[in-house]
């Protein structure tokens, strides 16, 4: 089972390949994902991108963590407050 | 890509209605949003990973493969690509892996199911997810969430769910189940034999992992204490747990998605009636052979006898798992969350007075005006809405208006898409 790093808020986490973003940092034990605007804890619900709860910020863009596909590398962060720069 | 019928969802109904447009000699594009095929119940495990599917599931998927490989070239396949919506001129968007604007022969959605969840405080913190997303997870990664998980809401769902726990080492809680599918024995005798089959495999090893499955229960509140999760239920219950699934049900994934003049659009499997996985093969099928007969004027095949077949135990299935859930909405705490995307509260719902009207719901409450469209709150908030003036069985419309996109857009996939539609007519 090949494995790679995508970094959240800076950290590494590890995924495997064919993971999305969303279940790499559940299993890494990361289950809020920050804050949406609303003041509620950004997570996981619907896990088929429909509910747009688990936005994050990818490389510059919002996006659902539970369609987005991991690679190696690939620097997140919260909606809000975060720098993936 | 005007020859092309765009197949949207690459499940059990998109690839049999896929292979059966194929066969009869139109040229098919299948998109997918998720990375591989399989759809939500034959969603297949990561490259390396050992599937956790039953017998009875591989031969179906396998079956379904080996007709889609019986068509060679004709069908292509885009997976991490997803369908954005279709124009008034029939130009489609679609973004990701395959970001283009293509304008279709005709549209076949088969987007499967979305699942029903019931407002109840505590439902908005992480680590509480549908029962169907955490299944995905289990099925990509043959693997159960590190800690204890309970399974909440009502439903064949969460026993399917609870046996996959129980196959992966990993037995929840308890199975909350706020039906009562086992008091009516003799009315569950006519539900088709392979229901039977498949509920024996999962209550038996739900048993033997002594999994408690507690009915006419309901999950009642959640909340965050000590870095767990402490649910309560009817019957003074308190369950504390680190992961919480909930599902009450599923419904058609069909809000939305347009109708267009322009272009023929047809909705499969469970986007068009929530059946379940044997009906959306039956239907995928079905709905592909018309849709083909259509397009080249040949005529109609018959309808298939299968649906019928699983209306009716799906309708049963549903009797037997009635409950009075819904009636708790009346009693819900003011402050908690109806929809999820604005942070809008029964409160808030109160604050419109009696008997709102959609409109007024949507535009002074800001329910279902998300990017969720409502799919999530629009039935509850229809619900909570007529309680004034609830009939025996209060229809529940839901009362968003939405729109297209499907979902939100990024402005650099539209400017991104390459536009195969010039030239072209419209």
């Amino acid at each position: 089972m090949t494995t790679g790093t995508i970094f959240w808020a800076g950290q590494p986490v590890p995924f495997r390949v064919g993971e999305t973003v969303a279940s790499a940092l559940m299993r890494a034990g990361i289950a809020a994902f920050g804050t949406a605007p609303t003041g509620q804890a950004r997570a996981v619900f619907c896990g088929i991108g429909l509910c747009q709860g688990c936005l994050i910020r990818a490389e510059g863009r919002i996006t659902e963590a539970c369609l987005l596909p991991a690679r190696d590398g690939l620097r997140l962060s919260p909606e809000i407050g975060g720098d993936d720069a | 890509m005007r020859d092309t019928v765009l197949v949207v969802g690459a499940g059990l109904a998109g690839l049999s209605a896929a292979t059966e447009l194929a066969r009869a000699g139109l040229p098919v594009l299948v998109v997918d949003q998720a990375q591989a095929v399989g759809g939500a119940i034959h969603r297949q495990p990561l490259p390396g990973v050992r599937s956790i599917a039953s017998g009875a599931q591989k031969r179906r998927w396998a079956g379904v493969m080996a007709g889609v490989a019986a068509q060679g070239g004709r069908i292509t396949l885009a997976l991490g690509t997803r369908f954005g919506g279709v124009d008034h001129t029939g130009a489609v968007l679609l973004t990701g892996a395959m970001n283009r604007l293509i304008r279709p022969r005709a549209l076949a959605l088969a987007l499967g199911a979305r699942e029903s969840v019931q407002p109840r405080p505590g439902w908005t913190l992480p680590g509480v997810e549908t029962a169907g997303s955490l299944q995905t997870r289990l099925k990509t990664l043959a693997e159960a969430p590190a800690g204890r998980v309970l399974l909440a809401g009502s439903g064949p769902l969460l026993l399917a769910l609870g046996a996959e726990l129980v196959k992966l080492g990993r037995p929840p809680l308890a199975i909350l189940e706020a039906g009562r599918p086992f008091a009516r024995p003799l009315a569950a005798l006519r539900l088709p034999r392979s229901y039977w089959a498949e509920a024996a495999t999962y209550l038996t090893r739900l048993r033997l992992a002594r999994v408690p499955i507690l009915t006419g229960t309901h999950l009642t509140a959640i909340r965050a204490e000590g870095g767990a999760l402490v649910a309560e239920a009817t019957g003074g219950r308190r369950l504390t747990a680190d992961h919480i699934a909930l599902h009450d049900g599923i419904r058609s994934n069909d809000i939305g998605l347009p109708d267009c003049a322009t272009l023929p659009v047809v909705r499969l499997g469970d986007c068009r009636e929530a059946l379940g996985a044997r009906a959306a093969l039956a239907d995928g099928r079905a709905g592909g052979a018309a849709l083909a007969a259509r397009l080249l004027g040949r005529p109609e095949p018959a309808p298939d006898a299968e649906l019928a077949r699983q209306r009716a135990a799906q309708a049963l299935l549903a009797q037997l798992y009635a409950h009075d859930g819904a009636a708790r909405l009346a009693d819900l705490p003011g402050d908690t969350v109806i929809c999820r995307c604005e942070a809008r509260t029964v409160n808030d719902l109160r604050a419109l007075g009696p008997s709102p009207r959609a409109r007024q719901l949507r535009l002074d409450g800001r329910f279902a005006m998300g990017p969720c469209q409502g799919r999530f709150c629009g039935d509850w908030v229809a619900r909570l809405a007529a309680a004034d003036n609830p009939g025996p069985d209060t229809p529940t419309p839901g009362i968003g208006a939405p729109r297209w996109p499907a979902r939100p857009i990024a402005v650099a996939d539209l400017l991104a898409a390459t536009d195969e539609t010039e030239g072209e007519t419209r």
